[in-house]
Formats: structure tokens, sequence, C-alpha cells
């Protein structure tokens, strides 16, 4: 019934180029704009099927948004266009580098009370975790433009513990930050 | 500005008539009522002049009283008088005891988890306690603009969860008020500051209440309100400041709260005391307490720097939580343009202190923080009830706290993430762990924690009746959808046999539809003949409306976007809701609307999608040419 709008992929959404790199001040101005056109709000006093199809136009331009302006599921969805699996969370095989890194740092934010300067070493951390996304990141870029996909998939799978690690960092800091302060 | 008013339906309908809207502040303590008159939105007081009521019910045993005449009662006559009633709402029996054993009232269990009070008028649910407060200011607007209502917004905290919302949208049913949208405190308060015209950038909104605390960061740009991230806390306010004091008094005075039973109208004696003590330290150094009655005796003096050392501690939490709410919304403080007090907790001097002291600049106060909230959504009101055509003001909310299932385990699987913009919808799916189950209890909760009992229970109910499938191969696709008010839905579906079975969800804390079905007849049980009229009248003025609505988009539209066998089937249905809006049965009406509405399903999505094109078209042809303004 919408198929226009419900059936349109994220990037032509939003009149994005299909690609990983993204200006996320011109998808802000775009999400902008069309939740201009169908928000709810706008057919507050519309009947019940408009403010129906309303809501659920709205609930896709709001799940396209999110998706597109999250690096590492933009990269998910990405793959997903091109029918690739992205189910990675049970694989094993992993570039054993990368894994002991991530152990290194995991025991470190575990151990990261017993520092000198607790925060400062979170701080510290969390820069390192986000130039890693970004060489990840323009990594997964180059791979997925050169339709090097198995690469591009490899590239996700590490991005994704990244954000995990990003994460904790974050969970971690607020704690220690509410102990201190 | 063409390409807007095309997506707009509703102004088509009556575009010359002005509709009387109102935005309500349902707040703890006191609530307010405003509207927008020639362009200006202000709050309606009484005819002593009073903007506020206190959020106070009375319940003798042949009337209920609401506001200043209530509020004169509760200290003689605690049991029957609800103050700070929106503490209650959406909560369980369980959660009342963690809100303190100080409460005067006399709860009744229930075979529901909703907990009533028990009063001289019979036993009140908190949702009926509040729709009273909401006829009282449905009155208060009908009587000074001599006209019905349209509808209103009401204000909710940015922090409250589904059951909350789903309670006072519930309230506001029970007041029989139409509801144009529930809004949040924080990003009604930035409306009435009016701080998206000619402002781009970052805010925060710090909205400290009689009971709840919230704290909003807002991106502003071009009339639109994006909430990036909230966080705070549903029950701490200034309620607790003032238990906080009334603590010191009863220390001063040589009483040990634990271990003395203090009666009603002592607590509530000594609650006014602590309060107004409070108050009259946001302007002087020093003040004089004096507690007396039967069973309490003691006057001393508290001083300002006395007070902040008492209160400290709870705006240390108040602080802590702004610091989480910026790190979601990631935010750094130097990106904060303005932060706006809300609430009239923010006079207290050194919350204002702490505040400018942590966001390093001096927060915005010159609306009065007690009416900014009812003043912004009088705003908004006035917005969706279709008086200001054209307006390019949108408000994109976001959900607070995140919603998920209970799996095996006890464990939470969230679907839908705190701070994800709403309305949102999301499926997940999930599988049967017994072979030959053909049936799934389905929990659906509230919350950041992992376990579910850590978490709010919101609903559960059970899909029945699919095939059997050994197991692991049972495919149940849950799917959320969470409109724009913040309220849930929840559907389930097994996958591989195609069977939609039912759902029936029972809300773990609000009121079913039955029960407010039930208290709506029996309001208006003594008053049948006129509920049939008004009955009927209602469905004749939706009749009129569908009817316009039809003929505008026809015109508008119809040649381009119907076949002309869809104009046919349209225009039969159309002839029927004619004929029947001229006769005297409702549910005739109705049953002809609906027809109409059938007809035009396919129409009217493609009207919508039409004026999505448009406004994508205007858009990226408008990006190309060098970003001047519309």
């Amino acid at each position: 019934m919408n198929d226009d709008l419900l059936t349109r992929n994220f990037f032509d959404l939003f009149h994005m180029p299909v690609r990983y790199e993204m200006d996320i001040d011109q998808l802000q101005q775009e999400y902008r704009s069309l939740a201009q056109a169908v928000h709810p709000d706008k057919y507050a006093s519309a009947g019940d099927q408009e403010r129906r199809i309303s809501m659920q136009q709205t609930s896709w331009i709001n799940k396209a948004y999110q998706t597109l302006k999250n690096p590492v599921e933009r990269a998910a969805y990405l793959l997903q266009m091109k029918n690739i699996d992205i189910n990675l969370e049970n694989e094993t095989t992993m570039d054993a580098a990368f894994l002991m890194q991530q152990m290194e740092l995991r025991e470190l934010l575990e151990d990261v009370r017993t520092q000198a300067d607790p925060l400062a070493t979170l701080d510290t951390e969390l820069k390192n975790v986000k130039a890693g996304m970004q060489e990840l990141a323009s990594g997964f870029s180059e791979a997925y433009q050169a339709d090097r996909l198995e690469d591009a998939r490899e590239a996700l799978r590490k991005m994704q513990f990244m954000q995990k690690a990003h994460k904790e960092i974050d969970t971690l800091t607020a704690k220690i930050e509410d102990e201190l302060f | 500005m063409a390409l807007l008013q095309l997506s707009e339906p509703g102004q088509s309908t009556a575009p010359h008539q002005h509709r009387l809207a109102v935005g309500i502040d349902l707040g703890t303590t006191n609530s307010l009522v405003a509207t927008v008159r020639s362009g200006e939105a202000a709050t309606l007081p009484d005819s002593q002049g009073h903007h506020s009521v206190p959020s106070v019910v009375r319940y003798s045993k042949d009337r209920i009283c609401v506001g200043h005449a209530a509020a004169e009662h509760s200290i003689t006559d605690p049991k029957n008088t609800i103050v700070s009633v929106k503490r209650f709402m959406g909560r369980g029996v369980d959660d009342l005891q963690v809100l303190g054993k100080k409460l005067p009232y006399d709860f009744v269990a229930t075979d529901s988890a909703v907990p009533r009070i028990h009063t001289a008028h019979g036993d009140v649910s908190a949702t009926e306690v509040s729709s009273e407060i909401l006829k009282y200011m449905k009155a208060r607007a009908v009587s000074a603009l001599g006209d019905e209502l349209m509808g209103a917004v009401i204000t909710v905290p940015a922090y409250f969860d589904d059951a909350q919302r789903q309670a006072t949208k519930d309230a506001a049913r029970l007041a029989d008020i139409n509801v144009l949208r529930l809004l949040n405190e924080p990003t009604a308060a930035a409306v009435a500051y009016g701080l998206d015209s000619g402002q781009e950038g970052v805010i925060a909104i710090y909205d400290l209440g009689g009971g709840t605390f919230d704290i909003s960061i807002l991106r502003l740009n071009k009339g639109v309100f994006e909430v990036l991230a909230t966080g705070g806390d549903s029950a701490l306010g200034g309620d607790d400041f003032d238990h906080k004091i009334a603590e010191w008094i009863l220390q001063q005075a040589g009483v040990d709260a634990a271990t003395t039973e203090l009666d009603a109208s002592t607590v509530r004696l000594l609650m006014q005391q602590a309060r107004a003590a409070k108050e009259a330290l946001s302007s002087v150094e020093q003040v004089e307490i004096n507690v007396s009655n039967t069973s309490l005796n003691w006057q001393g003096s508290l001083s300002r720097a006395q007070m902040n050392d008492l209160l400290d501690a709870l705006i240390k939490q108040t602080i802590l939580a702004c610091r989480r709410t910026l790190r979601d919304a990631d935010v750094v403080i130097e990106n904060i343009q303005q932060v706006v007090m809300v609430g009239g907790s923010t006079r207290v001097l050194r919350v204002r202190e702490k505040v400018a002291e942590f966001f390093a600049c001096e927060p915005l106060v010159s609306i009065d923080p007690d009416k900014v909230v009812a003043v912004g959504a009088a705003l908004q009101a006035d917005v969706l009830a279709g008086n200001k055509p054209g307006e390019e003001m949108l408000l994109l909310d976001i959900i607070p706290l995140s919603l998920g299932l209970e799996t095996m385990g006890g464990l939470v699987e969230k679907i839908i993430h705190r701070n994800t913009p709403i309305p949102v919808a999301k499926a997940q799916d999930f599988t049967t762990y017994k072979d030959g189950q053909t049936a799934m209890a389905i929990h659906v909760v509230q919350g950041e924690r992992d376990l579910v009992t850590d978490c709010r229970s919101l609903a559960r109910f059970d899909l029945c009746g699919f095939p059997p499938h050994v197991a692991g191969a049972a495919r149940i696709r849950v799917t959320f959808q969470i409109d724009a008010d913040g309220l849930l839905m929840v559907s389930a579906r097994e996958q591989n046999s195609g069977v939609e079975a039912s759902v029936d969800v029972r809300p773990s804390y609000g009121l079913s539809d039955n029960e407010i079905e039930t208290m709506l007849r029996d309001s208006m049980a003594h008053a049948e003949d006129d509920m049939q009229t008004r009955s009927l009248r209602e469905q004749q003025v939706e009749g009129e409306r569908v009817l316009a609505a039809l003929d505008a988009a026809l015109t508008a539209d119809g040649k381009t976007l119907l076949s002309a066998d869809e104009r046919a089937t349209i225009d039969v249905a159309r002839a029927e809701l004619i004929n029947m809006n001229s006769k005297d049965d409702a549910d005739a009406i109705k049953a002809a609307i609906k027809q109409v509405e059938a007809s035009c399903e396919a129409f009217v999505a493609r009207r919508m999608n039409s004026s999505i094109k448009q406004a994508m078209r205007g858009h990226s042809i408008d990006e190309y040419a060098t970003h001047h303004e519309e």
C-alpha cells in the first residue's frame, strides 16, 4: 500500500548516495524535512487512517535515520543490501592479533580502579577505541567500494567489537565518576 | 511553504475556524491550564486570580473537591485528602512502599496490581484521582473560553515510563478530554522559551518539580526540536527536599523517626512547615520554624547554609544524572548553549548555584518556572489543533527507557533501546524451547538492567494455539510499536504457520479498557439520555469532519490519483455517509464513516506519499541550489 516510502532503501529515502561515507549534517537535514512531512503531529486532527499511516511512515523514517547515523549499523545495512549474512556473533575464526588486543583491553578495564588515575586511563582508552574505529571504518569503506565484501565483513565484525568496548568504557567511566564526584 | 500545506490535510477541513485547544501541566504539587488567545499563550486563572491549582483532591462522603478547597483539609482530613498523586501514577503496591512509610493513606489491596486508596467516597485509584484534577482544569478552561474544547496537550515528565504515560492518558479519557498529544515537560519548556526561533544549537532543560526530576538535551534547528537524550529520576523532587527538612526538624525536636509512629495530621503539619521554610529561604538567610500540635512541639531556626547541607546530597544526584545524560547525547558541556530551568524546585537558590556551576553558564529563569510548561503545552496544542497553518514547529521526542522482553532465565532482551526517536517500530524473532510447545508467555518490561526483576513489568500476555514444532523451530515474531506519545503496543505472531494468534495485553499497573469503560459508564449512569444525545452529536460532527476532509482531498487530488472504479466506490460510500449523517442513529453513522475510510485506504496512502515526494523533491532541489531559505 505504501510501497513508495516503506519499500525504499534507507539511502534513497534520504537522497543519500549508497556508500559508506556519510555527510551526517546533510542526513540530519533530510531527516528533519521528511519528518516535517509525515510526523503524526502534522495529522493530529486527521482521521485514524491517516494517523496510522503517518505513524508507520515516521517509524520507518526513524529506523532509517538511526541505522544510517550509526557507523556500525550503517556498515551492516550496506552488507545486508548485498545479501551478505551479517550474523557474525557466533563465528570463531578471527584475526588473532585483534582478539589479543581486545582481551588486553578487557583486562585493563577490569583492573582500572587500581590505576593511579582511573579516569585518565579510561579517557586514553576511549581515544584509542575511537581511533581504532575510525581506521576500521575507512577499511570497511574501501573494501566495500572495491566490492571486496569478505574483507568488508571482517571489518564490520571488528567494528562491532569496538562498539562494545566503547560502551563498556562509557559505562565504567560513568560509574567511577559517580563514585568520585 | 506550499509543500507543507499539501501535507496537512487537517487544515483543509475548516481553515477559518479557530479551534479551542489547551495545554495542561498536570503537576505533582500544582497543575495549570493555558491556552493561546490572539497569538499569546497564557495560563488561565480562577475568579480569585489563582493560576496554579494545588494537585489535591478531597473525597468526602457526598462530594469530591479539587484544588485550594481540598488543600485546606490536607491537615485536618489527611486520609481523604489525596496530595501528590502523580507519584502513584502507573505504580504498583510494591512501589508505593518504596516511596516511603510516611504516606498517610489507607491502601486497599485489589485483584489487579493497581493499588486503591480508601476514602470516605469509596476506594479510588491514582488514575481516578488525576482525572478529577483534569476535569477541574477542563472546567476552568471551558468557563474561561466559553466554548467546548477540541482537545488538550497534557504534559508528562520525560522520564515517565510506559505505565505512567498510559495511566495519564487513561485519566484524560476518564475526564473526557481528547488528548492531542502527551508532551514531555522539558520539551514544552523549550517551546515556551521560543528557543527555536533564530537559534541553532544544543540546549539543556533542567526540570525539577515536586516529585520528579528530568534532564533533557535538545538540538534545535529551524523550528525542529530534536530530543537527543533524556534522563532523570521519576521519584526525586521538591517533596524530597521537604522530607529532608522535616527529618531535620524531628531530629532537633529529639524525636526518633525510626521508632516513633507519628499520626497523619502531624506528618502533614511537619511537611507544610518544612516546605514553608524551604520557600522562605529562597529570599531570606534564616527562617524561624514553629511546629506545634498535641503530639509535637518544637520552635527553632534554620539557616540557608544549614538547609544547603541538608539538600546537597539530593542536588548532587540531579547533577550526576545531567552528566550521564550528556554522555548519552554524545555532547560535551562546552556544546551546551543554554540551560533552561523548569519546575518550582528550581527556585531553591542552591539548585541554581549548582546547575550554573556544572554547566558553566547562567541558567534561563525569565519565565515563571511554574508556568513555563503549561505555556509551552498551550503553544503546541494550538499548532496541533490546526490553528497555525504553515507552522514549521515540530517536536521530535525519544523513548526514555529501553523496552524489552523476558527471555529464559529471567533475563531481559532489549527490543528498543532508550533514546530512540519515536514513533518507532521494531520486530524481533523468538523461538520455543520445548518440543511440541504451542503457546508462549510474553512478558514486556521496561528498564536498563539485565534482570527482569530489576525492570518494570509493563504487560504480560500469551500467544496461544500455534502448531507444535520441535524445540527451536517455531518462529515467533514480536513487534513493538511506540506511538508519538511514547505509548507501546505489542503484538506477536507465529511466522511458520502464518496463523496469527490473538493477543490480549493485560497492563500490569494500568486500568484495563473494560475498567475504564465501566468507570465512564458509572460516572454517567444517571445521565444516560444526555450521553446518547451527546454520542449522536459527536458522531455527526465526526461525520461532517470526514466528509469535509474527503471533499477537500477529492478536489485536490481526485483526478490525478484515482481510477474511475476507485472513484465510483468512494462516491457510493460518501453518499451513504451523507444520508446517515442526517439521521439519528450514532452506530449507523459510525459504520458509514468506517465504510468511507475503507474505500479511501489506497487514496489516502497515495496522497500522503505524493506529499512526501513533494517534500523530498522540494528539499533536494533546495540542496543543490546553494541552501537559500525556502
